[in-house]
């Protein structure tokens, strides 16, 4: 069986390098959400991966190499920067 | 001076910022264990609190995958949502545990300036005594593979005992991470809670010395890449008898807090 967290496959390092910036820079992630295709050509993305992303589609993010943790954690962060009224703060 | 008190503690963000997916009155529960900590802890009055925890690829990324890695600057900082932290770093213990490590033949990273990850700040949040004591952060990889093998770090945590017991100051030692989980991948619903418990029965029994031959694969399938930190742990407690304070399985993470009385 291949592990759940897999070795980061070089090809992928553009998409992994955005989901990277997606989760952890505040003005990436605003600029994604405001203009996502000219976001994610600046960011190099090649069109698969591009289409991955428009559809949000992890199996396919992480079939392209993307780390299955970025995924999920630019998803989190996405999804808190568009509803932070959807969640209770502690 | 010896250890004076030691936890392992879970840090899943839901914990801090709880989406409606996630079940309040079971993390209200993990809450009153964190509290537990926060009393122990600060009746033991540390000088200095000591975190192992694992990068979520928040601090450091592929530019640069460090197996084990020291926080040797004088303030850490990290953000997640509305939530800024900053905490004083103890630069004398973290350059000794660096400069003694090294000697010793662990080839540690350092770094004078990476965000802190939410390891390490979701357990302070609810833990950190008041008034704030220094802490100094430990890295352990555990999510881009290779990470360093179980073996590897309980050695380390032994070694981390020694350096910690010549010192003048009072350290108190956190492991951040776990139980059982999967995120990102299609098990994260279905978390492998029978490891976990059959886990925590041993630490009880004082056999965590155990967990040192388990291997990476292991750990990748029952969803505990993150054990590798409580493993560090682990090596600097020995065969103290855990007490388990919760076991909270929610529907995608085994929520664990451990203390170890020393």
């Amino acid at each position: 069986m291949e592990s759940h967290y897999f070795f980061p496959p070089a090809t992928a390092y553009p998409l992994n390098r955005f989901l990277f910036a997606l989760k952890s820079n505040n003005a990436v992630r605003e600029r994604y959400a405001a203009e996502p295709e000219p976001t994610m050509r600046e960011h190099g993305l090649d069109e698969d991966a591009r289409s991955a992303l428009r559809e949000g589609n992890r199996d396919r993010l992480v079939a392209l190499g993307a780390h299955p943790y970025l995924v999920f954690m630019a998803q989190v962060r996405l999804s808190m920067a568009r509803d932070p009224g959807n969640f209770e703060y502690f | 001076m010896p250890l004076v008190a030691a936890f392992a503690l879970p840090h899943t963000p839901q914990l801090l910022v709880r989406p409606p997916t996630e079940d309040r009155e079971l993390v209200l529960r993990v809450h009153a264990a964190f509290a537990e900590v926060k009393r122990r802890l600060t009746s033991a009055r540390p000088d200095v609190i000591a975190v192992i925890a694992g990068d979520h690829i928040e601090g450091f990324f592929l530019n640069a995958v460090p197996a084990l890695a020291v926080f040797v600057g004088t303030r850490a900082a990290g953000e997640f949502g509305r939530y800024r932290y900053g905490f004083d770093v103890h630069e004398p213990l973290a350059r000794a545990i660096v400069e003694q490590g090294i000697e010793g033949g662990f080839d540690l990273t350092y770094s004078q300036d990476v965000p802190l990850d939410y390891a390490f700040y979701v357990p302070l949040h609810f833990a950190m005594p008041q008034p704030q004591v220094p802490i100094v952060p430990l890295y352990v990889n555990v999510y881009l593979p290779p990470q360093p093998a179980p073996r590897r770090c309980y050695a380390w945590g032994q070694a981390l005992r020694r350096i910690l017991d010549a010192r003048v100051e009072r350290v108190a030692l956190i492991a951040s991470g776990g139980l059982s989980h999967y995120p990102g991948t299609d098990r994260y619903s279905s978390p492998d809670y029978d490891f976990d418990r059959a886990l925590l029965t041993s630490l009880v029994e004082g056999r965590g010395a155990e967990t040192a031959r388990l291997t990476g694969e292991e750990l990748d399938k029952a969803g505990n890449v993150e054990l590798r930190t409580w493993i560090t742990l682990l090596g600097a407690v020995g065969a103290a008898r855990a007490e388990v304070l919760c076991y909270e399985p929610s529907w995608h993470h085994g929520n664990a807090a451990v203390a170890w009385p020393l």
